[in-house]
């Protein structure tokens, strides 16, 4: 029985079941230092002076290290995603002359143990001189705002705008012109396993072992081999003249990459990495030593990571954290640790979505949707993620924002907007809020043209009549893209005589019903245009590699460079790794997360990849090995390679099973020196044209409108992600990005005050809905086929978070408009439900909703 | 005395007498001085239920107890819950692999032993009643859904009847 | 998140726990922990001396005395008062509130007493207290010392209690037969501190409101009883409509704030929700309270 497309039970459950896995915090070296990093208490400062020497002297203090003296034998981390009029700043381990957010690090202390290591911090004392700070977007844009960096233009980083279509020609001649100005709040990723590192030193080599809590092993270990502890430029140079191997091996990397990606990099432009350039000349300077640095190492570090308490892309960042503590482990040749604690996680583990964006739509009165105008600013924090943040998620931002609809001219202004707060990181689904600003507004032109709100989306919708088409923005549409299809999967399911019913009673009794839908697609990968569309070239950067080995004595292991923090890959990948070799689940052995053994990938895990190319790799991988075992095979038993069929692990030739041979027997009739008897290693950028996930979510919400409560009685999805691997792990995503979403809009927000002091710094404020608050949310699925055929997996890891609140927000504005109320705000508390149904009146000097 | 204590108590069916520190939380005794790494730290301040343990039969949050506080008593944390010698499966164990509880199970060790003990006094219970014991653990990766699913799984395996457990299979609409 | 570093202390006896009070600086009394720990984990709470009563078996009894009054020894946690039929019997407020603090990992180490002397505006239990101004007794090496609930309160964590004392008990007076009691609240996610709260109960003796008291949490820096809103109570029938009044005098009077989860006006507007919903769910269900 082939086991993709079964609910097979989780291969990795044995280990995490029974309190035996191993997570980062569990890791101890011997003699293990442990790390506590001085963070400021002021949120836009100079530092005037630090005075360790009583924190010295504390019980247990091994070393303290100052931002200074870290920052002397490290380099800068250089932007990696360069668009044309973006300047990214160039962020330092530890800040040493001015600090921009509250809790910025501008120390670390090493102890021998974590009590110690705190103890010691309190005693650092720092003097600062504050500055005024910038704690929202609007402040940012004014022009007399105190500056975070000194080579931005103001507080904005970035001021672009794109156009497709001729919008001024579309808007002038439709029949009205639309417009809201909506606003989302700051949210934060918070998986329940903080970030963490552990840098372990061999005491004999030096060399630098990584374990971390991180969703990209190889970009950890790239990023730590580029920045941490410096090597004076002379000793590179040397070391690059005299080994000639190491110049080799680079040199060849660096050719196939190239040469892997002609097509790709022959898009690239160069206006991004010039305007970077143009606002900070120290930027080619890092970028030249940062390459003579990896170019004169010989030793780089590994990285091992094995269980990962969840990321939802907080943990695809490298943290400035990880630079301090291995550029201190560097220099001290000793072990560090460091595991966040809940209150560094809440103010700069990872924050996302603070976006105010306002959008116009140009549409005909019969309901004909012509033209899209958006202006977005972004709140970026004050730090750039690294390495990629806000600015990746306003270009991807641009590309999805016409969503499945059909637009004859869209154009979007993007700005990105620096402030004293935490950093923007990709947080799942780093777009999403396209999908709830459009979905938003295309309710509300709905209500003005007294149309209903399924009505005016699939009189715009592309359809599968439509097909082959494009986006305006440029990505390639194919029949995978399905979003009408799961629109009208989604009427038939919703119960239109229950709802009438529902909504009576509850109108009799202080409450209001609202039933609301959101649309989307998203690219799970995408066609390969969806990448030149975000930044010519960056399709570079999408390749996964597997590489499936049968060992000597046959037992079939497979190698993958996604970074599994939840997904189940373990147990997917066996499923697919299974099915190509003709073994049962238990015969497959996964390995990840070591990159002295995983091949290499940029990206890791995240943006819904592990399906379709993590997958594809290690498909097309074994496929090779079972190829290669079948010949070694056929030979054995004198037969053609063509009637070989292998099930259970009986590789035989059809219809003999009874003469069969093991993998293990054929394994140990090839002679090897490494152990590995057939293997194989598997570039993949996906199947091609295609790969698009697509969904309709609806949402029932029931308020009450004495307390402002919000229940949610359904909530169902109707998803469509092509054939599925293993259906209880995809629902377990879906499920699992719909309660974010669910958080996002009725629980979640990141608060600050009005000087950027962080108000929500523990779980008693930061609320992560529980039990008691997420509804059981039903999934349903569609199974649309690519024309392509094979290895049609897409991925299914963001959806959820997408669809979730601009679902939520349509019921909510659903249920209360006949009340006059009108959703802007993604964050919609019980005060700002009865502010918004007239129950009550807003504070007159509110901060609170 | 902030100088260390020697402590004794039943750890996982084990007698263990140990110095601690009395700054030093039961969870951090656990982790780091009894090497038990299966419990699980998320906030350390009493909210997110990762550490929860069962003290004398009771759940409580590790983070918020002292370790010297469970001088003399009988601490189960996830690693005592498979049988000692088999090894096999404690039924909430089996009931969440069954059920797909958990994907990155951070949070894992906490629900188990907060199910343990709501199954312990009330072998029955409805799913509502699950659902609000259970609301003292977070999770961010599953909705839920499959926790609950998890406990009334354990449930039926603990009653011997497998054949009733959650259906799991996917609903394919095409 | 590590505590920072302290002297523990475990007397074994009363005396002995009351000694060490009386001569230490800077002593706090560990009972349950549920509150004092988390606030050392965050390095808010920096006692130099710590004071773990939790071999004090003398405290831990929960009794109903033969006048049919609950008294609650310092050890007696959440969770025992929500499992126990005498004290849904006979201090049904009491009862009601316990379910709702928090979560059961919470209750079964928490206390009644220490969330009383913890003096947590948005905690339930110092609200019952207030509303059934129960007796609180006090203890120090000096003398014993028993206070009204009415004059416990100072101040956000603040209240009468002395550096040297520890809260041994809070006694529950008798529950009249024809009292009628109800604990409501309005919080964002089940289990977190009440955005506001109400305890409440009224005494009814021929359809006429002879008595009442609406204890508050959440809106003010202690728990906070409104005369002005029992007093529209009292000497009515016990219908909507009066209770609407008295909500709308409540709403009135009190001057919440506004903070991250709620606003001053939604406090305000959800003080005359609760106290409707409250003496409603009180004259609504004969005898028990929830």
């Amino acid at each position: 029985m082939r086991l993709v497309g079964q609910s097979v039970k989780r291969v990795e459950d044995d280990r995490l079941l029974r309190g035996t896995g191993r997570y980062v915090a569990d890791v101890n070296p011997p003699g293990v230092l442990h790390a506590v990093f001085v963070r400021s208490t002021f949120a836009h400062a100079r530092i005037v002076s630090i005075d360790a020497a009583a924190a010295g002297r504390s019980p247990g203090v091994v070393r303290i290290y100052t931002g200074a003296e870290i920052n002397a034998m490290s380099y800068p981390m250089l932007p990696m995603l360069m668009l044309p009029d973006l300047y990214t700043p160039l962020v330092k381990a530890l800040s040493d002359d001015k600090v921009r957010m509250v809790g910025d690090p501008v120390a670390v202390v090493l102890a021998n143990s974590r009590a110690e290591a705190e103890d010691a911090a309190e005693l650092v004392e720092v003097e600062y001189d504050p500055l005024d700070a910038v704690p929202d977007i609007a402040t940012g844009l004014r022009s007399d705002s105190a500056q975070l960096w000194e080579k931005a233009d103001g507080n904005v980083l970035y001021d672009h705008a794109d156009t497709f279509g001729e919008v001024d020609a579309v808007f002038a001649s439709a029949d009205r012109v639309i417009t809201e100005r909506f606003s989302s709040h700051r949210q934060s990723n918070q998986p329940i396993e903080t970030r963490g590192t552990v840098i372990e030193v061999d005491p004999v080599t030096g060399h630098l072992t990584v374990h971390g809590a991180t969703q990209t092993s190889h970009m950890l270990r790239w990023g730590i081999a580029a920045y941490a502890g410096k090597r004076r430029i002379r000793e590179s140079l040397k070391s690059l003249a005299t080994k000639k191997e190491r110049r080799a091996a680079f040199l060849t990397a660096a050719k196939k990459f190239t040469t892997d990606n002609a097509d790709a990099l022959k898009q690239s432009d160069n206006a991004g990495a010039a305007h970077q350039i143009k606002r900070d000349k120290s930027t080619l300077l890092h970028m030249n030593r940062m390459g003579l640095e990896l170019l004169g190492q010989e030793d780089f570090p590994t990285v091992v990571a094995q269980d990962i308490g969840g990321g939802f892309g907080a943990k695809g960042a490298v943290a400035r954290e990880d630079i301090a503590l291995a550029t201190a482990a560097i220099d001290l040749g000793r072990s560090v640790k460091w595991i966040e604690d809940r209150i560094e996680n809440l103010t700069d583990g990872g924050h996302a979505r603070e976006e105010d964006i306002e959008i116009s739509i140009a549409v005909d009165d019969d309901g004909t949707m012509r033209g899209m105008k958006v202006d977005l600013v972004i709140d970026h924090g004050a730090y750039p993620a690294w390495p990629i943040g806000a600015s990746l998620a306003s270009a991807i931002m641009k590309v999805m924002f016409p969503g499945a609809y059909r637009f004859e001219a869209f154009s979007m202004r993007s700005r990105l907007v620096a402030t004293n707060k935490g950093k923007y990181v990709a947080y799942r689904g780093p777009w999403a809020n396209e999908t709830w600003a459009r979905e938003r507004i295309i309710d509300v032109v709905a209500r003005e043209l007294r149309m209903s709100p399924a009505e005016i989306r699939l009189k715009n919708m592309y359809g599968p009549e439509d097909m082959p088409a494009a986006m305006l923005t440029g990505p390639t549409l194919d029949e995978t893209m399905s979003t009408r299809a799961t629109l009208e999967r989604a009427i038939e399911l919703i119960d239109r005589d229950e709802l009438a019913s529902l909504k009576a009673d509850a109108e009799a009794n202080g409450r209001r019903l609202g039933l609301g839908l959101a649309c989307y697609h998203e690219a799970a990968p995408g066609p390969p245009n969806y990448n030149d569309a975000i930044s010519p070239g960056s399709g570079a950067l999408s390749n996964e590699t597997a590489r499936t080995v049968v060992e000597s004595d046959g037992s079939i292991i497979a190698y993958t460079s996604q970074m599994p923090h939840g997904q189940s890959h373990e147990t997917t990948y066996a499923q697919v790794v299974a099915d190509e070799m003709g073994v049962g689940i238990d015969d497959v052995k996964l390995v990840w997360g070591n990159t002295d053994k995983t091949p290499f990938s940029a990206l890791g895990t995240g943006g819904s990849r592990g399906g379709p190319l993590g997958g594809g790799a290690i498909k097309y991988a074994s496929r090779e090995v079972r190829r290669l075992v079948a010949e070694k095979a056929a030979s054995m038993l004198e037969a053609s390679v063509d009637d070989i069929e292998i099930v259970d692990g009986n590789i035989h030739v059809a219809g003999v099973p009874s003469r069969g041979l093991t993998y293990g027997e054929v394994a140990g009739a090839v002679a090897t020196l490494d152990g590995e008897a057939f293997s194989h290693n598997q570039d993949y950028r996906g199947k091609g044209d295609g790969g698009w996930s697509c969904a309709t979510h609806v949402c029932m919400v029931d308020i009450d409108l004495e307390t402002g409560t919000v229940q949610i009685p359904r909530y169902f999805v109707v998803e469509d992600c092509g054939p599925i691997i293993n259906p209880a792990i995809v629902d377990g995503q879906v499920r699992g990005g719909v309660a974010q979403g669910i958080g996002a809009v009725l629980y979640e927000s990141a608060v600050f005050d009005t000087e950027a002091n962080p108000q929500t710094t523990t779980y008693m404020d930061y609320l992560m809905p529980s039990a008691t608050e997420i509804p059981e949310i039903e999934v349903h699925h569609l199974e649309t086929l690519s024309p392509g055929g094979e290895n049609d997996f897409r991925g299914v890891g963001e959806g959820g978070m997408i669809g979730a609140p601009a679902a939520i927000t349509n019921a909510i504005e659903h249920a209360l408009a006949p009340l006059g109320a009108k959703v802007t705000d993604q964050y919609l508390p019980p005060t700002k439900i009865l502010e918004l149904a007239g129950i009550i009146d807003p504070d007159r000097s509110s901060g609170s909703s | 005395m902030s100088e260390p204590t020697v402590i004794t108590m039943l750890i996982n069916g084990a007698p263990a007498t140990i110095e601690v520190e009395p700054r030093t939380s039961l969870a951090d005794l656990i982790r780091e001085e009894l090497g038990l790494t299966g419990t699980h730290l998320g906030c350390e301040h009493g909210v997110c239920g990762a550490c929860t343990i069962l003290v004398d039969g009771e759940p409580v949050r590790s983070c918020l107890m002292l370790g010297v506080q469970a001088d003399g008593k009988n601490i189960t944390t996830i690693e005592g819950l498979a049988d000692p010698i088999s090894g096999e499966m404690h039924p909430i164990q089996k009931g969440m692999h069954e059920a797909h509880g958990f994907q990155c199970s951070f949070c894992a060790p906490g629900f188990l032993m907060s199910a343990v003990a709501l199954l312990e006094d009330n072998p029955n219970p409805t799913r509502d009643q699950i659902r609000e014991e259970l609301g003292g653990n977070v999770c961010r990766c599953t909705g839920y859904k499959t926790i609950l699913d998890g406990v009334e799984a354990a449930v039926s395996i603990k009653s011997g009847d497998n054949t009733s457990s959650t259906n799991l299979a996917a609903e394919v609409d095409r | 998140m590590k505590a920072p570093p302290f002297e523990y202390h475990r007397p074994s006896s009363l005396d002995e726990a009351l000694g060490l009070l009386a001569e230490l600086d800077e002593a706090k009394i560990l009972a349950g922990g549920q509150s004092l720990l988390p606030l050392m984990s965050l390095r808010l709470g920096r006692p130099e001396h710590v004071v773990d009563i939790g071999d004090l078996g003398i405290l831990d009894s929960l009794v109903v005395e033969p006048d049919g009054s609950v008294r609650v020894g310092a050890l007696v946690t959440h969770r025992q008062v929500e499992t126990s039929a005498e004290v849904a019997a006979h201090a049904p407020l009491l009862h009601a509130a316990a379910p709702m603090i928090g979560h059961r990992p919470i209750r079964t180490r928490g206390t009644v007493c220490g969330s009383i002397a913890h003096a947590d505006p948005a905690a339930e239990m110092p609200a019952v207290a207030l509303a059934c101004n129960a007796a609180i007794t006090a203890v120090s090496s000096r003398a014993a010392r028993e206070i009204a609930a009415a004059d416990f309160f100072e101040g956000y964590l603040q209240t009468v209690i002395e550096p040297d004392e520890i809260v041994t008990r809070v006694q529950f007076g008798p529950w009249p037969r024809h009292r009628r009691g109800a604990v409501v609240e309005q919080s964002r996610r089940s289990g977190d501190y009440a955005i506001i709260g109400l305890a409440c109960w009224l005494d009814i003796e021929d359809n006429t409101i002879t008595d009442a008291a609406l204890s508050f949490f959440g809106v003010s820096d202690t728990p906070i009883r409104v005369a002005e809103a029992e007093d529209v109570l009292r000497g009515q029938a016990p219908t909507q409509s009066t209770f609407s009044a008295a909500g709308r005098t409540a709403a009135g009077v009190l001057r919440p704030t506004s903070d991250i989860h709620a606003s001053a006006n939604y406090r305000r507007h959800l003080a005359a929700v609760l106290t409707e919903r409250g003496l409603a769910k009180a004259t609504a269900e004969s005898g028990e309270t929830r």
